[in-house]
């Protein structure tokens, strides 16, 4: 019977082989290529960054807008609504950006993943928030929008029972999707992308990262270990 | 060190532990487009770390450290062929596909460490390819009497598991 101590020594001459049969392509390793890994990483940190100027720009303008109509209630209850979002918003691509930033594959492995995992944690979270308050957003984003650039009063354009009724539409959206999200992220779609979001959506990322901090958890503790 | 010093040094070191490439990709990825995508991202990985590495630990360790941090999160992402994807020509690898397994208990033993989750299976290579369990204790971010346990555990696991499996 073999064991793991046996296949070390077999393993050590498995080693000794690969050293003739790996020829390691230096091509990749040349400067063009690092240096282009190194330009699409500050890429992807500048779109980022850029997202997150962005995002502070509209923060600051519904700020200016709750300050004009500060004594328009009907005004400035949508726009600071909009605001907390939007400020919720900044607050976790702030935390992404950093989360990501922190990341340095040079530390324990332990570690590393545990980083890892509360980073995509917090991403799924992030997706999850967006699309579930994005569907009561549009009610006091159109309020705001038709007073700040064409000067116009939503309540009397459409009428105070259009508008709940769309914000109550926008409330019976989300179990709604969610269930649309939990019946179909693995069939719906061929694309990665649209798939990946159905099912954070659904919660079902979020349950395999929770999945694997456990495990990792599990990993890191003695106790367990007998 | 100057830009091209630099890389040149971090080629020649990369170039001269190669096998840790081969074997953490292999023992991650199943098919051959993984194992190159995966071989490109701890490269990238490696030069974005090289700046911080510290000459005075073994330069193994350090790779073995990112090659398992990367192939951990690889294995465990759903899109991982959307990133970095360089053209067909520039494979990293060339030569070492399944040939370079060549004995039966080898193949075994690929296949026990497989069905390990990934960080068993950091566990078992690190051990396998005769690291102290100080230095895998560094590795993985537990205590040594951890590995230890661990270790004597997955014995007890392949034993079981491949007893009647291969030659008494």
């Amino acid at each position: 019977m073999l064991d793991l101590d046996e296949l070390k020594l077999q393993w050590a001459e498995h080693n000794r082989k690969l050293d003739e049969s790996i020829r390691l392509n230096r091509k990749l390793l040349s400067a063009t290529n690092l240096n282009r890994a190194r330009s699409a990483l500050q890429r992807m940190a500048a779109f980022l960054g850029l997202e997150a100027a962005i995002q502070l720009a509209v923060v600051v303008a519904l700020g200016s807008f709750i300050n004009e109509h500060i004594a328009l209630v009907r005004f400035a209850l949508p726009a600071a609504a909009l605001d907390v979002f939007a400020i919720a918003i900044l607050i976790a691509m702030i935390q992404q950006i950093a989360g990501a930033l922190q990341i340095d594959y040079d530390k324990p492995i332990a570690i590393i993943q545990k980083q890892l995992e509360d980073l995509r944690m917090l991403r799924i979270r992030y997706v999850q928030g967006i699309f579930l308050t994005a569907t009561l957003a549009w009610t006091p984003l159109l309020i705001v929008v038709l007073k700040e650039f064409w000067g116009l009063d939503a309540y009397r354009l459409f009428g105070a029972a259009f508008l709940v009724s769309n914000l109550l539409v926008g409330l019976a959206i989300i179990p709604l999707a969610l269930w649309l999200s939990k019946k179909f992220s693995d069939h719906v779609c061929r694309s990665l992308f649209i798939r990946r979001i159905m099912k954070d959506l659904a919660g079902h990322n979020l349950n395999a990262a929770a999945g694997f901090l456990a495990t990792l958890s599990e990993f890191e503790d003695e106790t367990l270990a007998k | 060190m100057t830009t091209p010093a630099l890389q040149e040094r971090f080629q020649t070191l990369v170039d001269d532990h190669k096998k840790i490439l081969y074997k953490v990709c292999n023992l991650y990825c199943r098919n051959r487009g993984d194992r190159e995508d995966l071989a490109q991202e701890i490269v990238i990985q490696l030069w974005r770390s090289f700046g911080s590495f510290d000459e005075r630990c073994r330069f193994s360790t350090w790779m073995y450290r990112i090659a398992l941090n990367v192939a951990i999160s690889f294995y465990r992402r759903e899109d991982a062929r959307t990133r970095y994807v360089l053209s067909d020509e520039e494979h990293l690898l060339n030569a070492v596909g399944e040939t370079a397994i060549e004995s039966e208990e080898i193949q075994i033993l690929y296949e026990f460490i497989g069905g390990l989750d990934p960080l068993n299976k950091a566990l078992v290579l690190l051990y396998l390819d005769g690291n102290s369990y100080l230095e895998i204790a560094g590795v993985l971010g537990i205590s040594e009497t951890n590995v230890a346990t661990k270790i004597s555990r997955l014995k007890q696991t392949m034993r079981q598991e491949l007893r009647g499996t291969v030659r008494d």
